[in-house]
């Protein structure tokens, strides 16, 4: 069977819908949702920088392919800018991405790469005239913060998705994995409901489980307990993914999940990829991923989905956080499904 | 209501436990006999030196298990941490400290240990050794200047830090409880019932092989849960085998720590031996402390 983690808009959704309701299902948490304005042809998207530098010739391709959508781009003046690790100083990547918070001619803001950043410059940014008007913001990783932020906040959705920089140079050479996962960046923008379907893995948890989707980068989500940005995950389904941690790491930011009742209440999870770190000689972990992340959850019914295509990996779709999607787990097939 | 545990008298026994890395036996064996030669009993638990063939010392529950039997077991009148790595966050809201609060003995240990430190403060009021570990006695160390801090510590009396100033160092006098530890762990604790309360207290952070960019984000962490707002003041100990990211992150780690604590006025001391190196002062967290910091000269005194 070739792999499906491929995204279709849903014509057959009703039928899928049907069983779903037919099941029992716990009562939506009643907290409004606001998903900004879809995008029109011709609409402009503005690139930007908040936290690793990157340079123009680097953006190329994704200008290149976003202009081939039908969209206009505004490049911001932290693109191209260099502050040793970051895209120009705080001061400069915050009034980068405030003009771009502000300006009406703006529809959507993508991040032009992640790193690290974010976080410095969030707690200065006004959202005053954002949340009257929202628009899309889009990125993964660093950006995790701003996703969480406007969530708890505000309730705004946004895009966690891949950014400028895996954008392929040579869109003809590129692997059909990674031009499904670019696509689905522009299907969420052209406002088309989402569906991703996922091979089972044998340590899945099965059921099914409506809520808003929340979550991003795992190391990223710990450091913000705590701060105006912590992720609320009570009735969400959450979606985690690292790289480059040890296992250890991981079994210990789990540990903080748990400790700050982050898992307790959730209406289903979802794991991502996670780039391991190999263990130091001597100081293997002896434990796999999977579970790492059963075991915190051992009194939890809820869903569970590993292998999710969501990651610093080719495999990265694009996902609406803030929105309420159906995550349905079965032995056969596994489902994460935009609620229209 | 603060309760001190009692010092420890001749031919009190202290026990050696291991709640998270492995650890050798023969690692511990000079601490074991500095301890002896002290005029302390020496019970040495399981976990050291175990047959287990992983990154711990033994399972969950071994680990558990041994950790509550020696701080329930009357005879046993302080517990060291043979050493840190990783793993008490993973039995910390299993153990029962019922017991303990009633009879409440020293804990010592610093890196990982910080977590039970955090824990023992928080939720039982009563203060804990945060110090050098087994290994720390090896090598001639069981005679320098950090592990007779202990010595003294573990006997009751007051230790008395001086230290030479810093460029970033901001001056003044601050006085209050003592509380802190390793930073990675800290910050992993917030929103556990392990976090720490830093209001009117001297706060303490050292750290081990983290990229700068991490301590950063860490300090941003610290900042933005209030834990930086109403200090007496801070002691910031040694930052060790740093690393910097490919791009690199265009400050040193003083310059990161410095920049942020720009908005605070509270006195700041920088280089302070309290680290994963062999500059290792015993301090007693939840103790009151007078911290000086002078132009030239910073005192660390235990009132």
């Amino acid at each position: 069977m070739k792999r499906k983690d491929f995204i279709s808009s849903i014509v057959p959704l009703g039928a899928l819908f049907t069983t779903i309701t037919a099941g029992k299902i716990p009562e939506l948490e009643e907290m409004g949702s606001q998903i900004p304005a879809y995008l029109k042809f011709g609409d402009t998207i503005g690139i930007t920088c908040p936290a690793g530098y990157i340079t123009l010739a680097d953006i190329e391709p994704a200008v290149k392919k976003i202009k081939e959508w039908g969209f206009e781009i505004k490049i911001g003046d932290t693109v191209g800018k260099r502050n040793f690790t970051f895209g120009g100083s705080d001061e400069e990547r915050l009034k980068d991405f405030q003009q771009m918070l502000d300006d009406d001619q703006i529809k959507a803001i993508l991040c032009a790469r992640g790193g690290y950043g974010m976080v410095r410059i969030i707690d200065q940014l006004n959202f005053k005239k954002f949340i009257k008007k929202p628009k899309w913001i889009i990125g993964f990783s660093d950006i995790t913060i701003m996703h969480s932020h406007l969530n708890r906040n505000y309730g705004i959705a946004s895009i966690h998705s891949k950014m400028c920089n895996s954008f392929p140079a040579d869109w003809n050479l590129a692997e059909p994995v990674q031009k499904e996962t670019i696509e689905s960046i522009q299907k969420c923008l052209a406002g088309e409901k989402m569906r991703y379907t996922i091979l089972p893995n044998g340590k899945n948890k099965t059921g099914t489980a409506k809520g808003i989707l929340i979550g991003g980068n795992l190391k990223t989500i710990e450091t913000l307990a705590g701060s105006k940005s912590d992720i609320i995950t009570r009735n969400k389904i959450l979606f985690v993914e690292d790289t480059g941690e040890y296992l250890y790491s991981i079994d210990r930011m789990f540990w903080n999940m748990k400790r700050t009742g982050k898992l307790a209440d959730l209406a289903g999870l979802i794991i991502g990829g996670f780039k391991v770190k190999p263990d130091d000689a001597g100081e293997e972990f002896g434990k796999v991923l999977e579970d790492i992340v059963l075991d915190k959850i051992r009194d939890c019914n809820y869903p569970v989905c590993f292998d999710f295509p969501v990651g610093h990996q080719k495999n990265n779709f694009a996902l609406k956080c803030g929105v309420k999607h159906t995550l349905s787990v079965n032995l056969n097939e596994c489902f994460l499904t935009e609620i229209i | 209501m603060i309760k001190f545990p009692p010092y420890l008298k001749k031919g009190d026994t202290i026990g050696i436990t291991c709640p998270a890395g492995y650890m050798l036996k023969e690692k511990a064996q000079t601490c074991i006999e500095t301890l002896q030669q002290w005029g302390y009993d020496v019970m040495v638990g399981k976990t050291l030196g175990s047959a287990s063939a992983t990154y711990f010392s033994g399972t969950d529950e071994e680990r558990l298990n041994e950790m509550q039997a020696m701080l329930d077991d009357e005879s046993i009148n302080a517990i060291l941490c043979g050493r840190g790595g990783y793993g008490v966050s993973r039995i910390i809201d299993r153990l029962d400290f019922k017991k303990f609060k009633k009879n409440p003995k020293w804990i010592i240990g610093f890196s990982d240990i910080t977590v039970l430190h955090a824990h023992i403060f928080a939720t039982c009021k009563i203060p804990s050794i945060h110090a050098s570990m087994a290994a720390a006695f090896n090598d001639g160390g069981a005679e320098n200047e950090y592990i007779l801090s202990l010595k003294k510590m573990l006997a009751g009396k007051k230790n008395k830090y001086k230290i030479e100033g810093h460029l970033f160092n901001k001056q003044g006098v601050a006085s209050g409880e003592l509380i802190g530890g390793n930073l990675s762990l800290l910050v992993h604790l917030i929103g556990t019932d392990s976090e720490i309360n830093t209001k009117n207290k001297i706060f303490f952070l050292e750290d081990i092989g983290e990229q700068i960019y991490a301590v950063d984000r860490m300090l941003y962490q610290l900042k933005r849960s209030g834990k930086l707002d109403e200090l007496a003041g801070l002691v910031i100990g040694g930052f060790t085998e740093m690393k910097d990211s490919d791009r690199p992150f265009g400050k040193t780690m003083d310059e990161v720590i410095k920049e942020l604590l720009s908005a605070y006025d509270y006195p700041v001391c920088f280089n302070f031996p309290v680290s994963h190196g062999k500059e290792n002062y015993a301090l007693k967290i939840g103790a009151n402390y007078q911290l000086s910091v002078g132009k030239k000269m910073v005192q660390l005194v235990e009132l």
